[in-house]
């Protein structure tokens, strides 16, 4: 018995599944490639895979798409199956383990195209985290990344442009769709909830509450805020936006342009020396900001946070061990000058456009990370710090010290996360020309399903649902007046992601196939109800070259079929083309 | 704040569980038993005080066991929801094929009520007994569903078909149809506890013993038989458990109703005793 799915609109015809032969029992392995011991047929090399993703209570769009690309491969003969793991244990299997075939999830991005940089450069081929978890090496491409990151302006635009559609072509990652992010709001105890991306981080600041509303009832469907608030930690959390509350960075993203947040002020020179460009930012703090254990934040703390986040033992171990996060965003940072308490130069090796990322990491105290490495050091036998996974950078970090505008109050573990107002934040000053925060107090309370989250929201059992609200949960939002529906466009975006390291997808024949075995268009249609965008660059539309303009169909790597129903054949053929090769039972070979 | 909705729930189950066990013990207990037990509960709660203070400990242990186990299967657990998957693909989906709106009422209503009530039923009526054997032995059978189901759940880490198939099982899935169920059962358990149905490894405990006791409540039995079944399908039903955890929740049942068999009142701990005292006799001897 092998697991051919038979619903009714699931894109391939049982018949077509079982003229594939798929039989055969399996027994899993974890990740990599199983070599299927057929018990029908022992002479077979069959070729199986397995896609890792999460359960439908972490994400039921990912479960679907996985199932969908599951019983395609079984269709053309690949005996698949699917790897189920929990949000954080997929992160660990997929970004620190590289334990995988492929698999399905959604991808924060960032607001710049420089994050490719990260995600793609083959230095980092062999880093845990969420630098290269692909493992992809490509020397061409690493010198487009480079390149885009020296450059500026429309020659940048075109190098990215270049970059993208040698990405369409390679396929490291094959990027589906962008979801529209949709939550509900209760107006009557908050107002101004439309003001702001509700992920960033003046999302929570422009909120008005009603007379005698203290605190702010969130729901989130993920429990891993209330499990840990580690910073560097790769497996906790996709986007920071918590993170972003108890920390500050020197600058924050506010509609796609740097505002200043903890920096004042700060001022870039560029030295265009066409291959060489370097460059510094000269930035300036606020006057008197304090962590929230009371210590002054200087420019000395800066300076460690980007030496730290380059190497988390600070040179106490033989090798660096850089942190499984932030990695691209640091690596334009070449050496920080502190140049007084509030005063310091950071000397870039790229271009202001690709370097201002580095200005958004979260600031970090310098004694009390200091005092956990060196006590991790003393009391450590031989100390190995192994990188993206070591105590430091996986431990929970309760409660957090950071300087953001609100700090730890309590949680209970899968229960809550309760902050409160940091009253001596800056934005709480009245020549801070930003938004100040309104609440005393945000709690975030756990509730696992969407369609309850929505529930409590139109019970005044909560105020806002900040966790993306699932498709198929959406018409369950009440016609209520105090009940707003926000939506918003995300620029994180769903995609399957392929181990290069090892057979079969090391070949990009093989990944170019696979990708062709997802209708993006009906995806969007289907699984997302019509409330996502298909697309064939990773990127935001205004990077999108006209080659990789969607214009309903994939325009380089188009669905083999049509409307989701897969063309079995034609998919056959092209493996076969591409040197792969069929049993008499038409099951593919390894 | 998950407290509004849970109090709510939790409430409403109270009441209707409440009303459900006045019914039962007018209609099978009868007046003659609770006069007597009225009279001898003392004795009985002494005599069962062992078997009581057992159960206690496995639900604290279980408690305790739900904020650690995770820590721990991680790292002696199994992924094993691609084996489930495999072994038997859509199978819970012939379930669908019969799903109606009052099906699913129905099954929602026995999933979460009937379930209660039927664990709870039994203790009130064995308590009525004047023996107090059978008593004890259905709080043995209900600890060892626990631990044995508590070890399973270390070693087993998957995912029932709900959170694998979760198009397919739209129309039923119990949490998609009443979100506020989800607060309940969060309380008790956990998304990778399948592996064995718990659900129905009690319920079939219940079921067992409704037949053997049947000389003494003849008419619980066909009831306690209807509500076993039905919760052993709603699990199917609903999207939570797959046909191997029900199996294997059967098994359970089996295995600990005839351990309780052995462990209470019986040859081992009998046989422990004796051995113990003739070793203890033996020493005296030599001393």
């Amino acid at each position: 018995m092998n697991s051919e799915s038979t619903g009714p609109d699931d894109g391939v015809s049982r018949r077509t599944v079982l003229a594939a032969g798929a039989t055969g029992l399996v027994l899993p392995t974890s990740g990599c490639v199983n070599r299927a011991e057929s018990t029908v047929n022992q002479d077979t090399d069959r070729l199986a895979l397995s896609i890792t993703t999460v359960p439908a209570d972490g994400d039921r769009e990912a479960v679907r798409i996985a199932r969908e690309l599951e019983a395609n491969l079984e269709a053309v003969g690949v005996n698949t199956s699917i790897d189920m793991r929990s949000r954080s244990e997929f992160l660990e299997t997929v970004l620190l383990g590289g334990e995988f075939d492929l698999y399905v999830g959604r991808h924060p991005a960032d607001f710049d195209p420089d994050f490719l940089y990260e995600t793609l450069h083959s230095t980092y081929a062999n880093e845990a985290g969420w630098q290269n978890p692909f493992g992809f090496a490509n020397i061409p491409f690493d010198n487009h990344l480079e390149a885009q990151r020296r450059a500026s302006g429309e020659r940048r635009q075109e190098i990215v442009a270049e970059l993208l559609e040698s990405l369409a072509e390679e396929k490291p990652f094959e990027p589906l769709c962008f979801p529209v992010e949709h939550r509900v709001a209760r107006t009557d105890r908050f107002e101004e909830w439309n003001h702001d991306h509700p992920e960033s981080r003046h999302g929570y600041l422009g909120l008005e509450p009603a007379e005698d509303v203290d605190r702010l009832r969130v729901l989130v469907t993920d429990s891993r805020i209330s499990r840990n608030l580690n910073p560097l930690s790769a497996t906790l959390r996709e986007r920071g936006s918590t993170i972003d509350l108890l920390y500050d960075s020197l600058a924050t993203e506010h509609d796609g342009e740097l505002v200043p947040w903890l920096a004042e002020d700060w001022e870039w020179t560029t030295v265009d020396g066409g291959d060489d460009t370097v460059g510094h930012v000269t930035v300036t703090l606020r006057e008197d900001c304090r962590f929230h254990n009371g210590e002054p934040l200087t420019a000395a703390d800066v300076a460690f946070t980007y030496q730290f986040l380059e190497d988390t033992s600070l040179g106490h171990a033989e090798f660096a061990s850089p942190a499984p996060r932030y990695r691209g965003h640091v690596s334009t940072i070449e050496n920080v000058v502190v140049e007084g308490d509030r005063e310091l130069r950071l000397e870039t090796s790229a271009g202001d456009e690709a370097a201002r990322r580095a200005l958004t990491v979260p600031i970090l105290p310098e004694n009390w990370w200091r005092a956990e490495v060196e006590s991790r050091v003393e009391s450590a036998m031989s100390f190995t710090p192994t990188q993206g996974r070591w105590g430091l950078v996986t431990m929970d970090n309760v409660p957090p010290i950071g300087s953001g505008p609100f700090r730890f109050e309590s949680r209970s573990e899968r229960e809550h996360l309760t902050l409160e107002r940091y009253e001596d934040h800056f934005t709480r000053r009245e020549d801070v020309d930003l938004p100040e925060v309104g609440v005393e107090r945000l709690q975030f309370g756990i509730d696992p399903g969407s369609a309850s989250s929505i529930k409590r929201v139109a019970n005044d059992g909560a105020d806002f649902t900040a966790s993306m609200l699932e498709a198929h949960a959406l018409d369950t939002i009440p016609d209520d007046p105090d009940v707003e529906h926000l939506t918003s466009p995300s620029r994180t975006f769903y995609y399957v992601g392929f181990n290069t390291r090892i057979e079969p997808f090391s070949n990009p024949h093989a990944r170019r196939i696979v990708s062709r075995l997802l209708d993006k268009s009906w995806i969007a249609d289907e699984i997302f109800a019509g409330q996502a965008t298909p697309t064939a660059a990773p990127v935001l539309e205004e990077w999108v070259p006209d080659k990789l303009a969607w214009d309903g169909v994939d325009p380089v790597a188009p669905f083999f079929g049509d409307d989701g129903e897969l063309d079995v054949e034609t998919a056959r053929d092209a493996l076969e083309d591409a040197g792969y090769q069929y049993d008499e039972q038409g099951r593919l070979r390894l | 704040m998950d407290a509004d909705v849970l109090t709510q729930v939790l409430t409403q189950v109270v009441v209707v569980v409440s009303a459900l066990l006045l019914t039962s013990i007018v209609v099978f207990v009868g007046r003659e038993r609770l006069v007597a037990t009225a009279r001898e509960w003392r004795s009985r709660v002494r005599a069962s005080a062992p078997a009581l203070a057992g159960l206690a400990a496995v639900l604290w242990l279980n408690r305790v066991m739900r904020q650690a186990g995770p820590g721990i299967s991680e790292f002696i657990g199994l992924h094993m929801t691609e084996v489930f998957y495999d072994i038997e693909g859509e199978f819970v989906l012939v379930f669908q094929s019969i799903a109606t709106e009052q099906l699913t009422a129905y099954f929602s209503f026995i999933y979460v009520y009937g379930y209660a009530f039927l664990l709870i039923f039994p203790g009130l009526a064995y308590f009525a007994l004047s023996e107090t054997r059978t008593f004890r032995r259905l709080l043995t059978a209900y600890s060892l569903n626990y631990v044995l189901g508590l070890v399973f759940y270390l070693l087993i880490i998957a995912y029932g078909p709900r959170n694998v198939m979760p198009e397919e099982l739209t129309v039923t899935m119990l949490y998609d149809n009443s979100p506020e169920y989800q607060h309940l059962t969060r309380e008790v358990n956990r998304n990778t506890n399948v592996f064995p149905s718990l659900h129905t490894s009690l319920s079939a405990t219940v079921g067992i013993f409704a037949y053997k006791t049947r000389s003494s409540y003849p008419k619980w039995f066909p009831v306690a038989a209807l509500l076993a079944v039905s919760v052993a399908i709603s699990t199917m039903y609903l999207g939570i458990h797959w046909g191997i955890d029900v199996v294997a929740g059967l098994a359970l049942a089996v295995s600990c109703v005839w351990l309780s068999d052995r462990l209470v009142d019986r040859r081992p701990t009998a046989a422990v005793r004796r051995y113990l005292d003739r070793r203890l006799g033996d020493r005296d001897e030599r001393d």
